[in-house]
């Protein structure tokens, strides 16, 4: 259970992804603080500026104009003090090529955006609600894809 | 070098050829000292002779004076005398011959000078004898003295002559008797050395002839083989050259000139030649090639182009190695080969790999479309109608709550096309990667994936033991998902569906028509259900992609879930057939290889 509200930052390029996103988040009954970038640029210029609070979890779109997510996830993980932001994948590929590289470059768990409004809400309370620690130990190819039960 | 041939006998020839001229040398050398030998033995014997008419001659010159001089005596008349006067010449000149011919012999000189004094008394006794008898003078004793003492003197010479002559005599039996010793000692030596000769040069000579004929063999064969060689070299577009290094002479074979362009033997290669077609452009690398040679006695593989002298340009390769000859020479053999053919091919090859590998891109880049650009409008217009809450359609009209489930459905059909192309695609273009696994362990996978449908048609499925097989393993876990759901997807109404997997071994023999004949043995895994089956009629066109036996509203499918499976199993180089009895269940039998 958290203490205070988390703190999410959601990187796409998509409006009606960010609406989706937006709404699944005001309907789950758990507190969070969510933000917004709208491409790769943003998203770096965001988490390189010391005024803003660092993200607890980072969900990254991969195909965004200006710097794509790979490019982001790369970045973030050599740079000290973002390397160990939780970092879920949110995309609309879910090609073995994107998950393998995502995977080896670091993130914490890939999630395919879903085609039911029900679902995504089901998927952001399970990753929010994930013990990350617990989680990021026992990551292997297996699970590092979300798979809903 | 093993195809040289190798003539022992040759050496052993050369000692017997040296053995018998030797002995012929010898016995002509033997044979020329009998010759001498005799020569001089027939001269000794002229000589005896010689000395001995001499002495006779002066034997008979004294006693023709001894008779002259009785017969004048007798009877006064002077004609008696003439041969007493010349019997002094006739005695002188038989006696500067035998001084002569004595003149070596001191003992027979002695005896020379004693006769010669007997003579002159003798000759003083004629004197005497002639003057007590003349009347006038005449006195009878002292003419009897004188004629005794004559007769005495006769006798002493006649002794005299007779010891020179036995002289000589024994002289010459002793010459003879030498000679005689030294010719009876050689014939049989000299017959039988004669003999080990013949005997000699006829065992060498046999041995010439076997050894030619040997030869005559090796020469037909070596004959055949140039020409096989030659031939080949022309057939296969190769070409030899060997290069001396001791003598730094090189030879090219006929084809080396047919392949540079040229009559063969058109020119006396040497080591400009051997640059002078090369291309400009490759004339640097292959001049180090060539260096490289005499340094490391050996040449890599050399790839260049070379211009005819109809400007003609074809591509060589050449290769070398350097070998020792019988008599220790060292040569570098040349290949050459004519790869024109093979390298436009291959550029041709190289050409059409990069069309397949832009088609191969569009293709990867069309997947990318499909998967991502296809799918993201289509996730949005599932996702706002599942935005539409129930509430939202309690206030639609019933059309309105129609037309949105028939967008709903639609847009769901749309998805499993999408996602059924995909994988489809997929077959074709992601990495083949075998590794040996359990099909039991794929298997088991696929029921999992499937467990949802299986528990809700309360199915059945009976699996023998499967092999472990080298294979492509999520693409075989596919294969048996759209295997077993087709199954459970086509069971019959009212009836629990059951599946059972079996497999067994078989020989690609056994299946001609069928199966890669390369590959011996396969194995065949058979899906048997109870289902509803179809019409045979269609068991071929039922892998064909987006072919469908079954209206959509009854069976909602894409026509896709065979078509994969096709395709599955060819990437494995197998086969996939299926037969079914309408009513009674199908069968699909899959063969993959060992």
């Amino acid at each position: 259970m958290q203490k205070n509200a988390l703190h999410i930052l959601l990187a796409d390029d998509d409006e009606d992804d960010r609406l989706f996103f937006k709404d699944a988040f005001e309907e789950i009954k758990i507190q969070t603080n969510v933000s917004f970038v709208h491409d790769g640029m943003q998203l770096m210029d965001h988490l390189m500026n010391p005024d803003n609070k660092l993200p607890d979890i980072l969900f990254l779109d991969l195909n965004m104009p200006k710097k794509t997510g790979k490019e982001c996830l790369i970045e973030i993980k050599k740079t000290d003090h973002l390397k160990d932001i939780i970092i879920a994948i949110y995309s609309t590929s879910s090609s073995e090529e994107d998950i393998e590289d995502t995977f080896i470059q670091g993130a914490n768990i890939y999630i395919k955006k879903p085609s039911d409004f029900n679902t995504l809400k089901k998927i952001i309370n399970e990753v929010v609600t994930v013990n990350w620690h617990y989680h990021t130990s026992g990551l292997n190819r297996d699970n590092f894809l979300l798979r809903l039960k | 070098m093993k195809w040289i041939p190798n003539f022992n006998s040759s050496n052993s020839l050369r000692v017997i050829f040296v053995i018998a001229v030797f002995i012929l040398l010898f016995l002509s050398s033997i044979a020329y000292k009998h010759n001498q030998d005799l020569n001089e033995s027939s001269k000794l014997v002229m000589h005896t002779y010689e000395i001995n008419i001499q002495l006779e001659r002066l034997m008979s010159a004294i006693k023709d004076a001894e008779t002259g001089q009785r017969g004048y005596i007798i009877t006064r008349n002077a004609r008696f005398l003439t041969p007493y006067i010349y019997s002094r010449d006739k005695v002188n000149t038989s006696f500067i011959a035998l001084k002569k011919l004595t003149a070596d012999n001191k003992p027979q000189q002695e005896n020379l000078q004693k006769l010669f004094k007997l003579i002159t008394q003798r000759f003083v006794s004629f004197e005497n004898c002639l003057k007590y008898s003349d009347p006038k003078t005449y006195d009878k004793r002292k003419l009897d003295n004188h004629m005794f003492g004559g007769r005495i003197l006769m006798e002493n010479i006649r002794f005299k002559v007779d010891e020179m002559n036995d002289i000589e005599k024994t002289y010459l039996k002793k010459r003879l008797k030498i000679y005689d010793a030294e010719i009876s000692l050689s014939p049989l030596f000299s017959v039988s050395l004669f003999l080990v000769a013949l005997s000699f040069i006829l065992l060498s000579y046999r041995q010439i002839s076997r050894d030619f004929e040997r030869l005559k063999v090796f020469n037909k064969k070596l004959l055949i083989s140039s020409g096989l060689i030659s031939e080949s070299e022309s057939i296969g577009k190769f070409s030899t050259w060997q290069w001396d290094l001791d003598s730094d002479k090189i030879d090219f074979s006929d084809n080396q000139f047919r392949l540079l362009g040229l009559e063969p033997k058109s020119f006396a290669p040497n080591k400009a030649t051997l640059l002078k077609y090369v291309h400009p452009d490759d004339k640097e690398s292959v001049a180090k090639a060539i260096d490289g040679i005499v340094d490391k006695k050996d040449l890599p593989f050399v790839y260049y182009k070379i211009v005819r002298p109809d400007f003609e340009v074809r591509y060589f390769k050449t290769t070398g190695k350097l070998v020792t000859d019988q008599q220790g020479s060292k040569i570098l053999l040349g290949i050459n080969f004519d790869i024109t053919d093979e390298h436009l091919l291959n550029i041709e090859l190289q050409e059409r790999n990069k069309e397949l590998e832009k088609s191969n891109k569009e293709l990867a880049s069309f997947n990318h479309v499909a998967s991502h650009d296809l799918q993201e409008p289509l996730r949005k217009i599932q996702t706002f109608i599942s935005r539409v809450s129930d509430a939202d359609k309690e206030v639609m009209s019933e059309s309105g709550k129609n037309y949105i489930t028939k967008i709903e459905s639609s847009a769901k059909r749309m998805r499993v096309l999408i996602d059924d192309l995909l994988l489809f695609s997929r077959t074709n273009t992601t990495k083949k990667e075998f590794i040996k696994v359990s099909l039991s362990e794929l298997l088991s996978n696929a029921e999992s994936e499937l467990a949802e449908i299986i528990e809700e048609k309360k199915a059945v499925i009976r699996v023998s033991k499967l092999p472990k097989l080298s294979v492509i393993p999520y693409q075989v876990e596919q294969l048996f998902i759209n295997l077993i759901g087709n199954s459970l997807k086509y069971s019959q109404p009212d009836i629990e569906p059951e599946i059972s997997i079996s497999c067994e071994k078989v020989n690609s023999s056994d299946y001609p028509e069928i199966l890669e004949q390369s590959i011996k043995k396969f194995h065949k895994i058979t899906f048997t259900d109870n289902g509803m089956g179809f019409d045979p009629q269609f068991k071929e066109t039922i892998f064909i992609l987006f072919q469908r036996l079954h209206s959509k509203t009854d069976y909602p499918g894409t026509g896709i879930g065979l078509a994969i499976c096709k395709k599955i199993v060819e990437n494995h180089k197998g086969h996939i057939i299926a037969d079914s009895t309408l009513g009674k269940g199908s069968i699909f039998t899959v063969f993959l290889p060992d």
